[in-house]
């Protein structure tokens, strides 16, 4: 079986429509839309949010199987983290597509970005893990925290309950990834800097130009969320104690808060 | 997704929303512009397309082989905003079947093609061919 398989390469069935993320986003620029994300102020967030993840938590589990596979030499217990990772990705995969089914959506409603699957791409565990588990899984801590208050907001207890239950798992995940993150780079200066590079990148690619903030500081604005009127985030917001939770330093939620801080003053 | 009933019947949550259709001149608009393509027929596809995306078209028009396709099937769409994805496939008697996927857009009234890529051969399968 072939390692690294290549990001157009990544397989679906014909109803799914896969596009790069460059692309997507060229489409968002070409309606006069913000490029990087679905932002809470747009018609159909809850639904292409809802989306986004759940194609994000199949990539999740297609990744972690694939870092199995691609390094056979890591170590044993590295191994049964990432196995471990795949069963986690693959419950959560399901409870978003059934919430896609409660909020009246359906997976492939939306197309489905391949960024996720582009961390694949790197030849090193440690900065597959510095990549997916520390970058994308924490950012995906700040996304969840801000669906679960959003749910709490709408007074819907399943979209709060059945995403907190996911976001329990994440956090182990990101503090998997920076237990590995450190243990394969023991005694290896240049490849810890290499695996946080990669991270910073992901990191930056999503800061989304400002339009993040810490949670606190979200100007709040009234949005219609499945039916219900509700004064919620303008923002995608950063959530101090998610992250603290999932095991990254202050240093490091202060870092990306000031480049979130940093990109909106452009 | 299986077909799941009259979940009004259903014990526990019903959902929350309802689904939405594709407009139905987004879809006529594709049909159409997936005629003219299987044709390539590029002088009335010309007037169909923005202009950064006319190399795009005319590259895929030029990868389909003259008079080989008759018919065509759109498998997926999928929702961007305001515009639409639209994967189809190309059929004729004596030729492999060719898949496109176009990004339409209404502009000044209609459904006009933004992208247009040759996903033959790649992207679309579930494993095995690469």
């Amino acid at each position: 079986m072939q390692r690294m398989i290549a990001v157009d390469r990544l397989a679906r069935p014909d109803e799914i429509i896969l596009v790069p993320v460059e692309r997507i986003r060229e489409s968002r620029i070409d309606q006069g839309l913000m490029p990087n994300a679905v932002m809470p102020l747009e018609e159909d967030f809850l639904k292409g949010r809802l989306h986004g993840i759940a194609t994000g938590e199949m990539q999740a589990m297609e990744a972690a199987g694939r870092t199995l596979f691609d390094f056979p030499d890591a170590p044993w217990e590295f191994q049964l983290d990432m196995a471990r990772q795949v069963w986690d990705e693959s419950r959560h995969a399901e409870i978003f597509v059934k919430l896609l089914e409660y909020v009246g959506s359906y997976l492939g409603e939306f197309p489905e970005s391949e960024v996720l699957w582009s961390c694949t791409q790197v030849d090193d565990p440690a900065c597959r893990v510095a990549g997916i588990n520390r970058g994308l899984e924490g950012l995906a801590c700040d996304v969840f925290e801000q669906i679960i208050r959003m749910g709490q907001k709408m007074g819907d207890p399943i979209i709060e309950r059945a995403v907190d239950y996911v976001l329990a798992d994440e956090i182990t995940h990101v503090r998997m990834g920076s237990k590995w993150m450190r243990k394969l780079t023991e005694g290896d200066p240049e490849r810890l800097r290499r695996a946080q590079e990669f991270q910073d990148n992901i990191d930056a690619l999503f800061n989304f130009d400002g339009f993040r903030t810490a949670k606190e500081d979200a100007p709040q604005v009234p949005l219609v969320l499945g039916g219900t009127q509700v004064d919620f985030d303008s923002t995608l917001t950063i959530s101090r104690e998610t992250r603290l939770l999932a095991g990254f330093t202050d240093e490091e939620i202060d870092r990306l808060m000031k480049a979130a801080a940093r990109s909106s003053a452009y | 997704m299986p077909e799941l009933g009259d979940r009004s019947r259903a014990i526990g949550p019903q959902p929350i929303g309802e689904r939405s259709a594709p407009p139905p001149a987004m879809l006529a608009a594709a049909d159409r512009i997936l005629d003219l393509i299987a044709q390539r027929d590029r002088a009335m596809l010309n007037g169909m397309v923005v202009e950064k995306a006319a190399a795009e078209l005319e590259a895929l028009i030029d990868s389909i082989p003259a008079t080989a396709y008759v018919s065509h099937e759109i498998i997926a769409h999928a929702k961007a905003n305001d515009h639409y994805y639209v994967k189809a496939r190309l059929f004729g008697e004596n030729a492999e079947s060719f898949t496109l996927q176009l990004r339409l857009g209404a502009r000044g009234g209609r459904w006009i093609i933004w992208e247009a890529v040759n996903l033959t051969g790649g992207r679309t399968a579930w494993t095995s061919q690469g």
